[in-house]
């Protein structure tokens, strides 16, 4: 019988050896970027990594998710999720874009399934999973970056998926059902000389998508038979920013959006606009609140001009809980593996402005979803890049596997205290109502009105 | 029995001969400028001279205007013509009152020297009694639609009904017995020549707005209030956003200012208030924009979550020309100027009081030269006033000599022929139908 000292120096001993497999993983799925629920071949690269570690499987999960599960040979006991996300974004101009799709890895999820894959080939070492109570449930998930929201609605539609966020569907599914406890590691660009990091937050969010109906007509000869529904949208627009004073800095409200299409031909008189849109912020409530302020200025853009506008809210993410009990074994591990000088400790207020479905998962269990660093070049543009492999993918694939040997072994007694001492936020129904009644429909005609 | 142009030369004669007196006298009224309702001494000097020359008047007639009315020898319909009490304010201009700031850049001077000049033309026995029916002298008060403030304050003492003053005086009966309208307006446009025919003007409705938000810290707590001036600001963009619509021939005009800004600029601002015409060739074209203005008010207010009242007030109707009466008033404008100098111009964007009097009964409103500037700027001086007033008075009168002479045959044929746009009461009930006060409330 090993100590948990000894099951964690012989678990990283198996990363290391079998790092450049783990970076060629990462490496690999970066070069064959997918976005959200269209990630099949980087879907059907996991599965088969799970088949050569003789984990059984299912796959197809919220379209494109794969999930292995694997008893420890402790007896039963919890079972922990080590969760990567499959998905790339799209940002054309990045290096590494796909050049049909603009598909690209901007986001370094590409590094969470080398880590996934990493911590879990460790894992499932004979002689540590033995001494592992409960089940390991590696997880690869589908669209954490919610984009594309058009083709999205259209599966939705198509009876496809309810929810737009992969682990959103996941719960909905009862994906999250069997699994007590969670964790993943994001890779991070602003992290200074430390190489790991836990704590802080990030946004809920509520994302639209919005149409102004105007009505066509020539431009030049006879535009006062038209009704611009460009000159809608602007407005709206314009709209917002002068509500911005009026948000709380301690909210992060973060609102921004694209236009997915701004009229049909130059010389006519835009009648189909279109908004694919974003509204975050620090707590569901204020979510909530500035949800209801941006659906005033889309219907204050159509009552400008006269124009009708069509809101489809989508409930989106919730905001970021960390297990502290959880967050102290990553902080401890990392401590443990780089150093004290290296490990960074995030004030749990400090709100990085994003947003993931990671917390949702963490209003129904205990979760953490620290960083590793890696990265340079801002999230999510053509300059983010992965420049230290070893920090992306080998660290963090350690440091989890040594987190969950903390709360599975010795009878996964850590991880039942982490368990009880755990208050959830929510149970999956209440969460699925208060996620269902996020969806709206609005619509507003500002010629009648 | 004398001729027309016989008549005509007594009138002329008599004119030339108090020339430098009548100049004078809209030299007097420039240099004493008072806005519209407030052209006290405006209106005593014009009473003043209608005592010298003997003809009772009524004066007070909607606040300051000032009537005389002259007999011909026989009955026949009643000619009127007017002349504008009132100046613009317009703090720059070189003969602005230091006090008040106002000013007469709009020659309005002149209108009162060319009434009293074609008066005392007409006065005469040896022509009036050539002349059937009668001329209404009337000085008019507040044509310039300004101090929406100061007149809507009148309007709710109950002082007046209408913020101009000839929409105000025909509510009062004073244009009742009146068959015929005539004024002359200076200008500065060279093009239009010396005298002018002119065609037809933009209507106009004015509008008050306010914006009501919520006062806060606007350093400590800004998410607490509801900026007023946002609502203002996006309201703007949001008329901007709707000029595409706007046909050209409808020549739409929409110039808005705003008269309150805030309280302090450490407070977000919580009342903001707006003036605004809008403007436009005809009563559909101006409803159609004026519903789009409130629109796009409602839309800044929206956008924020204030509130806003918006007091849509009757303005003026789009002027439309007697085409009888220019061909009448045209060869008079010929003698005077000769024929290369008579200018002609079809439409005009600025809107006049004038444009309800011609909704009424056949009227024109031609243009006189001698003006130079930019109307309503502070560089608007007339130079030549031997053209903008006693030349105009020259034509004024001898137009009115032709319509009102052989027993007022071509007079006549005017008021018979016209159709007119609306009747009184039917203009009343238009103009009272205009005037709303309206709030929308912030929406939850």
């Amino acid at each position: 019988m090993l100590s948990r000292p000894e099951l964690k120096q012989r678990a990283c001993a198996v990363i290391d050896q079998r790092k450049a497999d783990l970076i060629g993983v990462a490496r690999q799925v970066l070069h064959n970027p997918e976005p959200g629920f269209s990630e099949v071949k980087t879907a059907r690269l996991v599965a088969a990594k799970f088949a050569e570690l003789g984990i059984p499987y299912r796959e197809g999960l919220a379209i494109t998710g794969v999930k292995g599960r694997i008893a420890g040979g402790g007896g039963p006991g919890p079972c922990l999720a080590i969760i990567g996300e499959l998905d790339s974004l799209i940002v054309n101009e990045h290096p590494n874009a796909d050049p049909e799709t603009g598909a690209a890895h901007a986001c370094g999820h590409h590094c969470q399934l080398g880590m996934m894959l990493g911590a879990t080939m460790a894992l499932t070492q004979p002689e540590i999973l033995a001494q592992l109570s409960g089940e390991l449930a590696p997880f690869a998930v589908p669209a954490e970056e919610f984009i594309e929201v058009a083709r999205r609605m259209q599966l939705r539609t198509d009876k496809k998926l309810e929810f737009m966020g992969g682990k959103q569907e996941l719960i909905r599914l009862g994906e999250f059902d069997d699994v007590d406890l969670a964790m993943m590691c994001h890779t991070a660009s602003d992290m200074g000389d430390h190489k790991f990091a836990v704590g802080g937050t990030s946004n809920g969010h509520v994302v639209k998508y919005v149409q102004f109906i105007g009505r066509g007509a020539h431009a030049g000869s006879a535009p006062h038979l038209g009704v611009n529904a460009l000159n809608a949208a602007s407005f709206a627009l314009q709209a917002i920013h002068n509500n911005r004073e009026a948000f709380r800095g301690e909210d992060t409200v973060r609102i921004h959006g694209i236009m997915t299409k701004g009229g049909e031909a130059v010389n006519a008189v835009p009648a189909d606009v279109r908004l694919e849109w974003r509204v975050r912020s620090a707590t569901p409530q204020a979510v909530v609140k500035n949800s209801a302020i941006v659906d005033r200025c889309f219907k204050a853009g159509a009552l400008a001009v006269g124009a009708a506008v069509k809101i489809t809210n989508i409930p989106g993410y919730l905001p970021m809980k960390h297990d502290t009990h959880l967050q102290e074994l990553f902080r401890q591990n990392a401590v443990a593996l780089l150093g004290e000088s290296r490990t960074l400790v995030i004030p749990g207020r400090r709100n990085r402005g994003g947003s993931t479905d990671m917390g949702d998962l963490s209003h129904l269990m205990p979760v953490c979803h620290p960083y590793a660093a890696g990265a340079v070049g801002s999230g999510h543009s053509k300059d983010y890049l992965i420049t230290d492999y070893e920090a992306a993918v080998v660290n963090p694939a350690k440091i989890m596997a040594m987190v969950a040997i903390d709360l599975l072994a010795d009878g996964a007694v850590k991880a039942k205290e982490v368990m009880e001492s755990h208050r959830p936020a929510m149970k999956k129904a209440a969460y699925l109502r208060f996620q269902r009644e996020r969806a709206s429909v609005v619509e507003y005609d500002g010629a009648s009105a | 029995m004398p001729s027309r142009e016989e008549l005509k030369s007594r009138v002329f004669a008599a004119i030339d001969a108090r020339a430098d007196e009548i100049i004078a006298l809209s030299q007097t009224i420039l240099q004493n400028p008072e806005p519209g309702y407030r052209e006290v001494k405006t209106a005593q000097l014009v009473a003043g001279k209608l005592a010298e020359m003997g003809l009772p008047f009524r004066s007070g007639l909607g606040l300051t205007g000032v009537r005389a009315d002259l007999r011909g020898g026989s009955a026949g319909p009643t000619m009127a013509l007017l002349g504008e009490l009132d100046s613009l304010i317009v703090n720059e201009h070189p003969h602005a009152d230091p006090e008040t700031g106002a000013a007469h850049a709009c020659g309005h001077h002149c209108q009162i020297g060319m009434l009293l000049g074609a008066a005392i033309g007409l006065n005469q026995p040896e022509v009036l009694s050539h002349l059937s029916g009668r001329i209404a002298l009337i000085a008019v008060p507040a044509e310039e639609y300004i101090e929406i403030e100061y007149r809507d304050e009148l309007r709710r003492q109950g002082k007046i009904e209408f913020l101009g003053g000839k929409p105000e005086l025909v509510k009062l009966g004073e244009f009742d017995d009146v068959n015929l309208a005539m004024m002359i307006h200076t200008t500065s446009t060279t093009e239009e020549g010396q005298l002018c025919i002119s065609g037809t003007n933009n209507g106009t409705v004015a509008k008050k707005i306010r914006f009501i938000g919520r006062g806060a810290h606007a350093g400590g707590s800004p998410h607490l209030g509801i900026n007023a001036l946002n609502a203002a600001s996006l309201a703007l963009s949001a008329i901007h956003y709707n000029r595409e619509t706007f046909k050209d021939a409808d020549t739409v005009r929409v110039h808005p200012i705003i008269t309150k800004g805030g309280e302090a600029v450490s407070a977000v601002p919580a009342d903001v208030r707006m003036e605004t015409f809008v403007r436009g060739r005809t009563v559909e074209a101006i409803m159609d924009a004026n519903a789009k203005v409130d629109r796009a008010l409602r839309a800044g207010a929206m956008a924020v979550g204030a509130q806003v009242q918006i007091q849509t007030i009757p303005g003026y109707l789009p002027l439309t020309q007697n085409r009888r009466m220019n061909e009448i008033f045209e060869p008079n404008a010929v003698v005077q100027v000769g024929a290369a100098n008579v200018g002609s111009v079809s439409h005009r964007t600025g809107s006049t009081d004038m444009g309800d009097l011609s909704q009424l009964m056949p009227a024109i409103h031609p243009y006189v030269g001698g003006a130079v500037g930019l109307g309503h700027g502070a560089d608007y001086v007339v130079q030549d006033y031997q053209l903008a007033v006693i030349k105009a008075a020259k034509a004024m009168a001898a137009t009115t000599v032709d319509l009102l002479a052989e027993g007022a045959n071509l007079g006549g044929q005017v008021v018979a022929e016209h159709r007119p746009e609306m009747t009184r009461p039917e203009y009343l009930k238009f103009l009272r139908s205009l005037a709303r006060e309206e709030t929308f409330a912030a929406e939850e």
